[in-house]
């Protein structure tokens, strides 16, 4: 009996560690996948995409002021204008990227290796900037998304930034 | 009999010009709404995308040697798959705006800057031009408007190139 207990134990520990190791598991990416899909209007989507490209961007820039200077030559000073609202889809589409990418792990690596490498040579982006976009992220999906799964997002986002941030100095 | 020669020759420039859309409005809107259908999402997604890319290859084997960065040699590599993905991320952008003149012109803009250096010669982007209008016809069905995304390609394509 004490065998059997001892056994089940260990099964239960190394499940518990299997998990941990398994953050952003199948089920995790597919929750996300089916809760970003369902955001995706028909045609009048790129209204939204940019809307909510420009609410992560503004959000940051007012968490941490220096970042205004860093998004300069798209224009942050006119949030509504051609450049920044090219820029605000830029930022939402590589989120739907790495999303879409979730279930191909090896695609996603390197498509968040040359994001790295894209803000890697922006002097003055902190790793703190993308630790600040995951708060933000969330607070926003909370409010688009109706039913949203914060474990899920969460467990599969640390990465996903984690690794775009990876690079940076600071 | 003049008048009747007069009234046929503007009946056929009239009919010259009515051929000639140039991606107006209602194109451009067609071509989003059909987009979002072929953009689709997840592993679909990327097969869209290695569709358009072998048929590429197929057309421009030496285009190859621009995707060195990336891996372009072998086509099933991770590093030439999330290329590929990036491609179509811009070319979503851009399609997602088409209606709108500023960002698309922001947008076009900042894509011209990022081709420039690399010098790609026009016969590949019409290899690109040819290799979308056979793929999307497959994802999307019988429901697609050939005219409306050749007019609209060249437009997007006229703002990479620059000329």
């Amino acid at each position: 009996m004490l065998r059997v207990l001892v056994l089940l134990g260990l099964v239960a520990c190394s499940l518990v560690v299997e998990g941990r190791q398994h953050c952003c598991s199948a089920q995790d990416r597919h929750i996300v996948e089916e809760q970003w899909k369902s955001i995706w209007t028909e045609s009048e989507s790129s209204v939204f995409r940019s809307g909510i490209g420009r609410h992560i961007l503004l959000a940051l820039a007012k968490a941490y002021p220096e970042v205004n200077e860093l998004f300069k030559d798209v224009d942050i000073a006119h949030p509504e204008g051609g450049k920044f609202t090219a820029h605000a889809l830029r930022i939402f589409d590589a989120i739907d990227t790495a999303i879409n990418a979730l279930d191909h792990p090896e695609v996603l690596d390197a498509a968040l290796d040359h994001l790295a490498d894209q803000h890697k040579v922006r002097a003055g982006v902190k790793k703190a900037h993308f630790q600040k976009i995951g708060e933000i992220l969330h607070e926003t999906l909370v409010h688009v998304l109706d039913n949203y799964n914060s474990l899920s997002w969460k467990s599969c986002f640390k990465g996903i930034l984690g690794k775009i941030a990876s690079k940076l100095q600071a | 009999m003049k008048t009747l020669v007069l009234l046929l020759v503007a009946a056929f420039a009239a009919i010259a010009v009515a051929d000639h859309h140039e991606c107006d409005i209602l194109s451009r809107l067609k071509v989003k709404s059909q987009w979002v259908r072929a953009y689709s999402s997840g592993h679909q997604r990327e097969d869209f995308a290695k569709a358009i890319w072998r048929a590429i290859f197929a057309q421009e084997p030496e285009a190859r040697s621009l995707f060195k960065r990336v891996k372009g040699d072998d086509p099933n590599s991770p590093e030439f798959g999330a290329h590929i993905l990036r491609v179509l991320a811009g070319l979503d952008i851009v399609i997602s705006i088409l209606d709108q003149k500023e960002p698309l012109a922001a947008e076009l803009d900042h894509l011209q800057e990022q081709h420039k250096e690399r010098h790609i010669p026009d016969s590949y982007f019409d290899a690109f031009k040819t290799a979308l209008l056979h793929v999307l016809p497959a994802q999307l069905g019988r429901c697609w408007d050939r005219e409306a995304w050749s007019e609209c390609f060249d437009v997007i394509a006229h703002g990479i190139k620059g000329h």
